[in-house]
């Protein structure tokens, strides 16, 4: 039972980086619009252009046969 | 292919005229040239994606959307960036309040949009809030720029600071964020290592493991109790410095009583500890504390993006006959300002020459154009429809008459009766009772000799906390927000739907509130031989050419092009339609014609040459669900309290359960007689629209602003209804029933667990944590509860 003197300070510390991070994200207004950014990854914008060239085709593929 | 509604707006689609984009690949019928200016914007910047992913319909756009870019021009003035503008370094930065924003994609867009602009360096829109933060290098681009390129995608951002009480508000949002995630990620941890030891039931663990789990637990502790529980010991120590007390301060006793003992009994290796029932009563009062305090400053947020900075520009004449722009703010007394025709008056003055008319809606709450000619005083913030006028300044802008009805407003908002803390007042004598109570507790065992007096008092203090008490009425009112936010009716004040329960008095507007609040042809009359559809081309297409607002009475599509058109400001107009001169106006305008055989009062006549061939009447009619709504407010009183004459406010009102109609009364008119009322002891809601009810609707118990209320009038108001329809109301006063009945329920629910636990705690039946559970159990049971309301 000894490796819980080892497991639980290293549990510790990762709580303590938990909660700088989650300080620092309050900080930095990222808890002040929780509607917009679940959203974000729907846009295709990030893509570069071969890709979202790509994309498009799938989805207009995607159209066709679900208007067939 | 034509679709009955826009695709921008979701609204209905014009019959007469199409307009088309293509969008994500298809043709879309659209309803108006702003929508297609807007959703041609939208796809020529590679932005289609937003049609895909957007959850509401846009915002109908301003049809004027693009004639209107040249006027933003004001905002690079830099006397007026001075107050709103920061500087960053190189960059400048801007707060921006956004209108038309209506899901999360718009944000989506918004940044989109404005990165690709180049001078601007970071755009961070909030879709909660309806905001932007803007970041640009003012050498490559202008703030006017960046206002047009927003205004081309269909929002409209203005510039605006946050008052005091927000900066502060958002300040403890984020304090309380930090705490509540300390303690949560804390207590979970405590939890983990007590859970251990809770469930060594055969005493396999050792001592030496126990106690290291002890001090583990203690070193988590410690910061919960310091950093996330100073909430509850400021508040203490400011309740007892003002020689009173508040549920802080058994709060407070329980939180240190608990951890110095745990402290103790870890040092000295003996005695029980409670580490965990610290962490997770600190982590549940805050939790309900946050809750409170979310649904309470809400709508600060909402109140101070109406008071947007609207800076008004004017055209000054100098001495010497040259004219430039300057700020209406800038003027002063007897300073020449040249107002053409469209334009806003920028400031009070009287007329030197020129004659035209002006409508003063905003400030009279009429819309039915006042003629000004030399002499008239006119007054800032109105509009001038027709006509070029030549105004001297005689008061300056702090001093004109916008501004004193809005000083009106700030002193009635400041005597408005304030709401009874009544649940503060009980909340003192239950924390008395409770503190004397342990107090009685732990005289009476200690006396006895019980080694667990110090014990059974905590478990006292902990059980007895009106946690569940302190969520009742929060809990409940932020659903019924949420609920009435979804229904179109926001609410700026939470606490209003408690007044809303007591409300015996409904005073209401007439024009714009209880009237559509713009013209409608109600009666016509044609001459014999006239073909009528004929006759009313010929309005149509002679008053297409007015600015006037009866003109907008007839509205269609316009037939025939006219010829020598001409508008004789007061009067009517005139134009020539294949050959034969038309005069349309009033009855003096059109040579008095004989109006023995006309049925009806007419005010809109209509001569071919000499002979008069159509009259109407042109009025303002009551809004589609007015009576529908009044009849289910009948039981309260229903007043009417008018600017306009007392025989057109008779008239508008005499087939309507309405009590009381009165007419001819000014903004202070009407605040005196709410007042009245109110010294009489009723209840008083107030609805109403314009600038000139804004003094009104802040001196009443409870204000709504009804839809397209001007920003002053939002700002007075307790309560806004965004969409068009009056019905709102009854659905308001029903919801604010049932969120009276749900609090009475939650606060009966918490009072009785109180009391029926209390006995088990005073006898020691009860340990901490069992304490713990049973307050946490009792607080979901309540939020569960308010849950329903969303139903």
């Amino acid at each position: 039972m000894s490796i819980i003197y080892v497991l639980i300070p290293v549990a510790i510390i990762i709580v303590a980086l938990a909660i700088v991070i989650f300080f620092w994200a309050v900080k930095s207004n990222q808890f002040e619009d929780l509607d917009r950014q679940g959203y974000s990854i729907l846009f295709d914008d990030d893509l570069p252009p071969e890709e979202k060239k790509l994309a498009e085709q799938r989805k207009k593929i995607q159209q066709d046969s679900e208007q067939q | 292919m034509t679709e009955t509604t826009c695709y921008h707006c979701g609204l209905p689609n014009d019959r007469t005229h199409h307009y088309e984009t293509v969008i994500l690949g298809q043709v879309r019928s659209l309803c108006c040239p702003g929508c297609q200016a807007v959703s041609q914007a939208i796809v020529d910047n590679g932005l289609e994606d937003y049609y895909q992913f957007r959850t509401e319909p846009a915002k109908k756009s301003d049809d004027a959307i693009l004639s209107q870019l040249d006027t933003l021009a004001v905002f690079d003035e830099p006397a007026l960036q001075e107050e709103f503008v920061f500087d960053e370094g190189k960059h400048k930065q801007i707060q921006l309040t956004l209108e038309g924003i209506t899901c999360a994609a718009c944000g989506w867009l918004i940044e989109k949009q404005l990165s690709k602009v180049v001078g601007i360096k970071q755009v961070a829109v909030n879709v909660q809030e309806r905001r932007a933060l803007v970041t640009w290098s003012p050498d490559d681009i202008k703030l006017s720029q960046i206002l047009a390129s927003l205004k081309r995608i269909g929002y409209n951002g203005s510039p605006f600071q946050y008052d005091e009480h927000e900066a502060s508000y958002k300040r403890e949002q984020k304090t309380f964020l930090k705490k509540l995630g300390l303690a949560g990620l804390m207590t979970m941890q405590v939890m983990m290592l007590m859970a251990g030891l809770y469930f060594d039931w055969f005493g396999a663990i050792e001592h030496e493991t126990k106690q290291y789990f002890y001090w583990i637990a203690l070193t988590l502790t410690t910061p919960v109790v310091l950093y996330s529980g100073s909430t509850f010991y400021l508040g203490a120590v400011k309740a007892i410095s003002a020689r009173t007390v508040n549920m802080d301060v058994p709060v407070t006793i329980a939180i240190f009583g608990t951890y110095f003992a745990g402290l103790r009994s870890t040092i000295l290796e003996q005695g029980e500890v409670y580490f965990e029932s610290i962490c997770m009563f600190i982590f549940l009062l805050l939790l309900s504390r946050f809750l409170e305090h979310r649904s309470r400053h809400r709508a600060s947020q909402i109140s101070a993006n109406m008071t947007q900075y609207i800076p008004v520009s004017a055209t000054q004449l100098s001495a010497d006959g040259k004219v430039h722009q300057c700020l209406a703010k800038q003027l002063s007394v007897g300073d020449i300002v040249l107002i053409k025709a469209g334009e806003t008056i920028p400031i009070d003055g009287t007329v030197i020459e020129g004659n035209a008319s002006v409508d003063e809606s905003m400030l009279t709450g009429e819309f039915e154009p006042i003629h000004k000619f030399t002499d008239s005083h006119v007054y800032g913030g109105t509009i001038n429809q027709d006509g070029v006028l030549t105004v001297r300044v005689t008061q300056t802008l702090k001093h004109a008459l916008v501004n004193q009805i809005v000083r009106l407003q700030a002193s009635a908002m400041a005597s408005k009766p304030k709401v009874a803390q009544l649940a503060d007042n009980f909340s003192r004598y239950f924390v008395a009772a409770v503190l004397l109570i342990s107090l009685t507790t732990y005289s009476y065992w200690y006396a006895v000799g019980s080694d667990q007096a110090f014990w059974i008092t905590i478990s006292v203090l902990v059980a007895t906390c009106p946690c569940a008490l302190g969520l009742a009425t929060p809990s409940a009112l932020t659903c019924a927000m949420a609920k009435l936010n979804k229904q179109g009716v926001l609410l700026k004040r939470a606490d209003a739907l408690e007044q809303l329960t007591y409300i015996n008095t409904i005073c209401l507007d007439k024009t714009g509130t209880l009237t559509e609040g713009k013209f409608t042809i109600s009666k016509r009359w044609i001459a014999t031989g006239v073909d009528e559809t004929e006759v009313i081309k010929l309005a149509t297409a002679l008053e297409s050419r007015s600015e006037h607002p009866i003109a907008k009475a007839f509205d269609g599509e316009v037939a025939f092009s006219v010829e020598a058109f001409a508008v004789s400001p007061g009067n009517g107009i005139t134009g020539r339609i294949n050959n034969t001169e038309f005069t349309m106006g009033t009855a003096s305008f059109c040579g008095y014609p004989a109006l023995d055989h006309i049925p009806f009062n007419a005010n809109v006549f209509l001569c071919a040459g000499d002979a008069l061939i159509a009259a109407f009447l042109v009025s303002d009619s009551l809004r589609k669900d007015a009576a529908d709504t009044l009849n289910l407010l009948k039981k309260n009183d229903l007043i009417v309290l008018s600017g306009d004459t007392q025989s057109n406010v008779d008239a508008l009102t005499a087939n309507l359960p309405v009590s009381i109609a009165q007419g001819g009364l000014s903004p202070a008119g009407k605040y005196e007689r709410v007042k009245q009322l109110q010294a009489d002891g009723r209840r008083v809601l107030m609805m109403g629209d314009g600038i000139n009810d804004a003094p009104v609707l802040a001196s009443a118990d409870v204000a709504v602003a009804v839809g397209n209320a001007t920003d002053v009038a939002r700002t007075a108001a307790d309560v806004i209804l965004l969409g068009d329809s009056l019905l709102s109301v009854p659905l308001l006063m029903n919801v604010a029933q049932r969120v009276k009945v749900k609090i009475r329920q939650n606060i009966a629910w918490s009072i009785g667990y109180n009391l029926i636990i209390l006995p088990f705690a005073v006898s020691g039946l009860l340990s901490p944590w069992m304490a713990v559970v049973g307050m946490s159990l009792s607080s979901i049971i309540v939020v569960t509860n308010s849950t329903r309301l969303l139903r």
